[in-house]
Order: C-alpha cells, then structure tokens, then sequence
C-alpha cells in the first residue's frame, strides 16, 4: 500500500467544480500528513485538458477516468480500476449526489471503510482520522478505520471543510485510467435534458448565504433577500417550505434533501429552523437569523437572534451595508 | 413489473438519542418509525401500481424483529406483501454488511425496480442504494423526483445545475427517489385491517446462502470518540428595535467579524 491520498475531481461544461479544487487541497494536506501524493481521479467534460491544471491547488498527479458528459455513475467502472491500481490510503470523494454515487460504487465493489460526509480529516501516525456530526448535529464522533481493515478508506466531505489553496504554479501530472471490466452501472443516460434559462448559482460555492422561508410570503418577497445577498456578495438560498411552494428553484434548497452548505456568513429571515433544515446549514461558520417570531427554533442556535419584520429589516440593513461599503470606496 | 421498495425502521425524528458508554447508538426505549424519506419511495411505487405500471409491490427490510411493524405500516399503505431479513449477526451491520444482505435478498425477490429512499435519518452517507447496485451488477438510478418505468426501461427525473435531466437505464435498476414525488398518502382504517392479512416472511442470513461470520463482529470503522458540539457563544439578541436602528447593529456585528 502507499501513502497516497485519492480525490474524485468532478469537471463540467469544461471546468473543475469547486469541490475539485477543495478536495485537491485537502488531500495535499492529508498526503503531507501521510508522507504521500494526492492524486486526482479527474471525470467529465473538460477532464482531460484541465486535469493538470489541478496542480495549482495541491495535486502531484492526475488519473484521467473520462472527459464525456455523462452521469456521474457511470465512471463507476473506471474509477474502481483505477483505485484498485493505486493502493492509496483514503479516496476523498464529495458529499453530493453525484460523490456518494461513486463513493457507493467503490464501497459496494472493494469492501472497504467508509466514513462521512465528515467535516474534517487528518492523518495521524499513518492512520486516517475523520471527523462527523451525527445525532442531527448533537453528537460529534471521530472515527478511524478498525485495526486490519482493508485500503483505502472512503470519506465523503463537506463542501467548504478544505479551502483551495490558490496561486501554486504546479501542475499535475497527467495518465489515463487503466482499462476497467465491463459494469452495468455505465449503462445509464441523459435521455432528456430540461436546463433552466436562468443561470441558478451553486450554493455550495457561496461564502455568503441570504436564505428565505415561509416568512418570505411568496416569490417577489425574495426580492429584498437578492438585494441583501447583493450587497453582501453573496447568493440566495431558500428552506423547503419556500421551495415547495414554487417560490425558489429547487436547487436552491438547504437541507436535509437540498444542499448542506458551510458558508462563512448564513443569514437566515423568515426560517424557523426545522431540525431537516439545520443539518444543511448547521456548520456555517456565522448564524444570523431574522424572525418575527421570538421563539422561533431558530433563535436557539444563531449566533446571533435578530427579532423583527424582515420586511423592514433586511432593506434597512441592505441600505446600511451599501452605505457603509460606500463610505470606504470614498 | 415488480417493484421492491426497501425501507428502515429508524428511532423517531426528534427523539432523545445518544451514543451508549462503548460507542454504539442506543436504540433502546427510542420510539421507532419508518424512515421518513423510505415514505416517499412507498409512495412512488405505490402511485405506479395505481397507474397500472407495476403488477406488484414488496417491501423489504433488514433489522431486529420489531421492524416488521414498519413493514406492516408500509402494508397499511397499500403493497402486497413483505419480507424482513433478521439475524442476531447483523446488530450493528455497517453500510457494506446491509448493502450486501439487501442484495442477497434482491437476488431472491427478482424485482424489476429496487426502489429506496435518498437517505435515512439516522446513517447520512447514503451509500446503500449505490453498493446495492455496485453488487448486483445494474444500473442506479439516483435522487429521482419523478420515476417511470415503460418499454423496459426506467427513468428518473433528476435535478441538473440548473434545471432537470431525465436519466434512462435499462431495467433491472436500482432507484432512488427524493422528498419532491409528493406527499405520502395516509395509511386508512380498511388499510390497516387489510394489511394484517398481507403475507409477512422472515428470512435469516441462511435463507440467503449468506455467512454470518462474514457480516458479524467485522465492523471496518471504529468509532473512538462521541462528544458534544464545540461550546458556541450564547446567542446575541437584538429586540424591540426600529428597523434603521436594528440594522446598524446587526452592520456593526458583522464589522465585528470582518463580514463585511
């Protein structure tokens, strides 16, 4: 076995996705910790061109699974050829839908550990150490492979756990994924495809999130919310409630079955904070909540509870930050 | 076209769960329900019995014994008949163990469609459908907020970045489905009389030709420590306050922190 630590890099529409970048950091870390390398598992369009450009963020190699537009599954096949080939310590896979497929696929086929979605790893004494939330967030556990389990490790990670690190001017080196046996999970396709002509932001990228619930009221009380998320620099997110009701596209829901976000500012107004919407925003690095409603749930874990009429405030504070940001451009 | 929706008993959302002194989730004395989201997976298959799309309908799950009262509450719902796989081995089975017992028991129940929830409430890997699907040798299909079978072949509507995508693979599949298929019906008064005639088996690891030395006491994960969150700061609390006043002290909390 070696001390390398694998990462899924998912690519599309001919770039890295942000999580591509965390992770290549993250298993840079890891592989300093291990004395190894951290190798990309590079897939999708834009793979093949772009895979050495993950140098830059951490990554010493990079294995060319696919450079095709198609679901994620189906490099199923080629991805556990190529991580049965490399012997590593742990595969660094994201926590989404497309990352648990495969980290499913790898643990289905080769019997190994898996852990996660943790918000943090590290290797200690050449073992791998991971870190995660359970209970709905009121338990911690950490948690290692038992003493002879088999290699590598698989961890799903958060989104926003690494931060990429920018400006290395390295560059990875690049191969092919060796030949895989034929799987029945290649055999899924994009019969349709329904984009939106809007362009909707992708909240796990977001540092800063302005999220709306039922207290919103309907589509256009959304509005103040972009102008705030506007100010800030930041992107809106909604609950369920706010999705369901068609206010919001569903991709940018939060929580249990929407996006699990890690943002250093979460601004929550009109949310009450359901137990399914906290697991998606529990580890944002900053809380503020709005709420009429003194005793909303909410107010119970933000970091800071403000009680009122979003209506009034929010546009009261988006007026405050534009002056203030302003003041410092004067 | 048969379906089999595979469901787990899970403790109540909400109940008072905690790890036990060696580091196991305590179970005991928790009221049980099905997994909330499994719910959502009941009710697209059974929508696809209503329109005529699948002949049959069987749930399956694996646990202690008391989790036949989930699959009898799934029977309430409508189904035809269930299985539960139980065996004193499995305590404490893991993701590979569970995945490995489900399709063991797929291969025996030879359904067109493996359906599942998208996750369960108490384990948030989500890796089960996927080493299910990984062992059986078929395609996932996975997150769908819509799913259709015709013509030998399923598909579910899947979110894309920005809009949606619907992903074909030829059948057997494994599934999944999202919370968005719609809401799960209510089990009625005639469901539930009825669902106490519905066949129930209950299967043991031998029934599936499966070692239980192989699943047992071979946990790859070992849990070292369980602890509360990290103490946060007691939450700060601005009240009573007209809107412009309200915001420069949420602006000044923010300056604070070098949020803005």
């Amino acid at each position: 076995m070696s001390n390398d630590i694998l990462f899924l890099a998912e690519f599309a529409g001919g770039n890295p996705a942000r999580s591509a970048l965390e992770l290549a950091t993250g298993a840079a870390e890891l592989a300093s910790q291990s004395g190894g390398s951290a190798v990309a598992l590079a897939y999708g369009s834009g793979a093949a061109s772009g895979a050495a450009g993950l140098g830059a963020h951490g990554a010493a190699r990079a294995i060319v699974l696919g450079d095709e537009d198609r679901p994620a599954i189906t490099y199923a096949g080629s991805l556990v050829a190529a991580v049965r080939e490399a012997q590593a310590l742990a595969v660094l896979a994201p926590a989404t839908p497309n990352g648990r497929d495969l980290a499913a696929a790898l643990v289905g086929t080769l019997h190994v550990p898996a852990f996660g979605p943790v918000r943090a790893a590290r290797v200690v004494d050449g073992v791998l150490e991971t870190e995660q939330a359970t209970l709905q967030g009121s338990v911690i556990t950490t948690a290692r492979p038992s003493d002879g389990a088999p290699a590598p490790s698989v961890v799903l990670v958060l989104a926003n756990t690494f931060t990429p690190a920018e400006g290395g001017a390295g560059s990875a080196d690049v191969s092919q994924a060796p030949a895989a046996a034929g799987s029945a999970l290649s055999r899924a396709s994009v019969a349709e495809s329904h984009p939106a002509e809007a362009k909707v932001v992708n909240l796990e990228e977001a540092t800063v999130i302005v999220a709306g619930g039922r207290g919103v009221g309907g589509e256009e009380g959304f509005g103040p919310l972009r102008d705030l998320a506007a100010a800030l620099g930041g992107a809106v997110g909604a609950s369920r409630a706010a999705a369901d009701a068609g206010w919001i596209p569903y991709q940018l829901q939060i929580g249990q079955t929407g996006k699990v976000v890690k943002p250093a500012l979460y601004i929550g107004a009109g949310i009450s904070g359901a137990i399914q919407h906290r697991v998606g925003m529990q580890t944002a690095e900053h809380v503020v909540a709005i709420n009429r409603d003194p005793d909303a749930p909410i107010g119970e874990f933000a970091d800071l509870f403000v009680v009122g009429d979003l209506f009034q405030i929010v546009p009261a504070l988006t007026e405050e930050i534009r002056r203030r940001k302003g003041h410092e451009g004067a | 076209m048969k379906i089999v929706v595979c469901i787990k008993q899970v403790p109540a959302t909400g109940a008072d769960k905690r790890y036990t002194d060696d580091l196991r989730l305590d179970r005991a004395g928790v009221e049980a329900i099905i997994n909330p989201l499994d719910e959502y997976a009941i009710e697209q298959a059974l929508r696809l019995a209503d329109d005529g799309s699948a002949d049959a309908v069987t749930y399956l799950s694996m646990g202690p014994e008391q989790a036949s009262e989930a699959l009898r509450r799934a029977l309430a719902m409508g189904g035809d008949d269930a299985v539960l796989v139980t065996d004193p081995a499995l305590a404490g089975a893991d993701e590979w163990a569970t995945a490995k017992v489900l399709a063991a028991a797929l291969d025996k129940l030879a359904p067109d469609v493996a359906l599942m929830g998208m996750a369960s409430d108490d384990a948030r890997g989500s890796l089960v459908p996927g080493a299910v699907a990984a062992m059986r040798d078929v395609p996932l299909l996975s997150y769908g907020s819509e799913l259709a079978v015709a013509g030998g072949e399923a598909r579910v509507r899947r979110l894309s970045a920005t809009g949606f995508d619907w992903i074909a693979a030829p059948l057997p599949v494994v599934a999944t489905v999202t919370d968005q298929v719609g809401e799960p019906r209510y089990a009625s008064l005639k469901g539930i009389m009825a669902a106490k005639r519905k066949p129930l088996e209950t299967w043991s690891l031998g029934d599936l030709g499966l070692d239980a030395g192989e699943l047992s006491g071979a946990a790859l994960t070992t849990v070292t420590d369980a602890r509360p969150p990290e103490a946060k700061a007691p939450t700060e609390r601005i009240e009573n306050l007209p809107p412009a006043e309200a915001a420069a002290k949420i602006a000044d909390w923010l300056a604070a922190r070098k949020l803005i």
